[in-house]
């Protein structure tokens, strides 16, 4: 989801009305509940429940981990978007004149209890397009002694899905996973794509063939709701299309790409690489002088 | 598994492109003005009508295969997607073709058997 | 995990909810969402009136053999009736329905099939607006929605007229 970059600059209301709505496995009740929350500016609806849990009833439940929107744990339904509770501002979400916001679990997940979800089935669709390089020499691949050549446009075709944090958000937006729990999902369909762009791997016409069933890439709708929460931009619904032209351009043996070689190993350690004869150096800077001297970065007075 | 998805996915989408000419210009054959008459209940006489299916008769037929076709695949996605499990999944994809078979019958009926005017 | 019975709760939207409800999820910038959900039920509405269509204009055909009519006199006797205002008001709305349904079909068989319009992989950076949404098939969707919108009114001028 696009950012509100400036939210953590805005106050937030002094009091806002968090309802969450919980659920415990061993009565297998749900239920809202609404605590009451005293926000300051800066404050993330991840923020406001620790304080709840802290302050007000210690049996609420949650999964988080970096605060920081790296680790994709703490995705939760706020307000009704799926989105990750670290980075989502309580300015954002509530306002003076609707001071309350509502928190869900996941949807799409089985509920673990309160906000935890379970992305067993999540991991597994991950795992189910092999999500690893795959070369066809064994050998190679096993006991690697060079290194692969890759190109800068051929790495940003990887390098957009590789920050994906596995939040599940797409997961949870999708309207095709809330109808068919067999559909692969965007995640798992980005994946695969992932792998396919990438001039490393060899093995596309296999996670071409993975993804072309009833219930992979053709399930897609293209309704991009998993593009509008995806916290990274990881654009999966993109992804999706690109991946299903590719599998009709593979049936039709139209597909074709450039798979990425081995060249020399690795320098060694310590070994300088030198610049390649076309580098140039900005006005004033001396690599000499650079080398001996540390950076020393200043930071503006606060 | 018969076959990969994308085989009958490829015939949804080849459908579609034919679908914009084909339904195109059907659409047209109701535009009153453009066969210089002035409603669309005069494009829908029995003289007018049969004079289509004499002149392009063909181009319907076609029509109403490849229509049918997209529409009962698209309803066939969405079924496959409201419930899950083989049986069911063989049972949507038999109705599938039955009802495509059916109707595309009938269509050709329409222009085979159609009693002069 | 606790021993014995994990009792976990479903917590999926299900098809219905996800099918008709374009903001059963909400979800912001997300028009294409709001197509879905039309094309799913243009195409619903369609394809009904198409087994329809397809058995009245067989009407020729099969009048004969069930009413021993001749068969063109019946489909003057079958148009007459459609032309009253419940058939035109139906035909009105499967016009609209096939209206969105092929544009936005166009759309979807630029980037589902032919894989443009999506924009292309690149350096995500904050405030994170993929791609998708800034390439050339969300002006298309915009587009499709005004050419809905006109050929929708002029369909309503043919057959209210
Ligand atoms: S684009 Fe596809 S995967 Fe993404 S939300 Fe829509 S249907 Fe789901
Ligand atoms: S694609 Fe985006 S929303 Fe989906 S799991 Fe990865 S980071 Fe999260
Ligand atoms: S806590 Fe790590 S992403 Fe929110």
């Amino acid at each position: 989801m696009a950012m509100d970059i400036e939210a953590a600059r805005r106050t937030p209301p002094k009091e806002v009305v968090v309802r969450v709505r919980r659920y415990d496995p061993e009565t297998k009740k749900t239920w809202w509940q609404e605590f009451k929350v005293e926000a300051r500016r800066g404050m993330t609806v991840l923020d406001a429940l620790l304080k709840i849990k802290e302050e007000q009833d210690h049996t609420l439940v949650l999964r988080y981990s970096c605060r920081q929107g790296i680790c994709g744990s703490c995705g939760m339904v706020i307000n009704g978007t799926p989105r990750l509770a670290c980075q989502t501002q309580l300015a954002e979400v509530a306002s003076e004149a609707r001071p309350v916001i509502t928190v869900e679990p996941l949807y799409n997940f089985p509920v673990i209890r309160d906000l935890v979800t379970n992305f067993t089935e999540f991991f597994n669709k991950h795992r189910s397009v092999k999500p690893y390089l795959i070369r066809k020499d064994k050998e190679e691949q096993e006991n690697p002694k060079g290194q692969y050549d890759m190109f800068p446009d051929e790495y940003y075709q990887i390098y957009q899905y590789s920050s994906c944090v596995y939040c599940g958000l797409c997961y949870a937006a999708c309207p095709v996973v809330a109808a068919d729990p067999q559909f692969l999902g965007p995640q798992a369909l980005m994946y695969a794509l992932r792998f396919v762009n990438d001039v490393r791997d060899e093995a596309w016409g296999e996670r071409l063939i993975m993804v072309d069933t009833e219930h992979g890439c053709h399930r897609c709708h293209f309704a991009a709701s998993c593009s509008a929460v995806c916290p990274k931009a990881v654009d999966p619904a993109g992804a999706i299309q690109a991946l299903r032209s590719k599998v009709f351009k593979y049936r039709l043996h139209l597909f074709k790409r450039r798979v990425s070689k081995v060249i020399g190993p690795p320098p060694e350690k310590g070994e300088r690489v030198p610049l390649p004869p076309e580098a140039t150096l900005l006005p004033g800077v001396d690599l000499k002088k650079l080398e001996q001297e540390p950076v020393v970065i200043q930071l503006p007075p606060e | 598994m018969a076959g990969r998805a994308s085989n009958i996915q490829l015939w949804q989408y080849i459908t579609a492109i034919l679908l914009i000419g084909l339904l195109g210009f059907h659409l047209l054959e109701r535009v009153p003005w453009i066969w210089g008459l002035s409603t669309i209940d005069q494009t829908l006489t029995a003289a007018f009508v049969y004079h289509g299916y004499t002149s392009y008769g063909w181009a319907l037929l076609l029509l109403a295969y490849v229509a049918l076709f997209h529409g009962l695949n698209g309803v066939r996605g969405m079924l496959l997607e409201l419930r899950q499990g083989r049986l069911y999944t063989t049972t949507i994809n038999v109705l599938f073709w039955i009802v495509f078979i059916v109707f595309a019958a009938i269509a050709t009926l329409t222009v085979a058997k159609l009693p002069p005017y | 995990m606790s021993e014995g019975e994990v009792a976990e709760k479903k917590n999926s939207l299900g098809f219905w909810r996800s099918s008709i409800n374009p903001w059963a999820v909400r979800t912001k910038d997300n028009p294409e969402r709001l197509a879905f959900v039309f094309h799913r039920i243009s195409g619903f509405l369609i394809i009904a009136f198409l087994l329809a269509h397809i058995l009245e204009t067989d009407s020729p055909v099969w009048s004969q053999l069930i009413y021993h009519v001749n068969g063109w006199t019946f489909w003057n006797h079958l148009m007459a009736i459609e032309a009253g205002l419940a058939f035109r008001v139906g035909e009105f709305i499967i016009a609209g329905a096939v209206l969105f349904h092929a544009p936005n079909g166009i759309r979807l068989l630029l980037s589902e099939f032919f894989g443009v319009g999506i924009g292309r992989p690149g350096d995500p950076k904050p405030p994170y607006v993929p791609g998708t949404f800034t390439a050339s098939q969300r002006t298309w969707l915009y587009a499709v929605f005004v050419v809905w919108i006109a050929l929708w009114i002029f369909a309503g001028i043919i057959i209210f007229t």
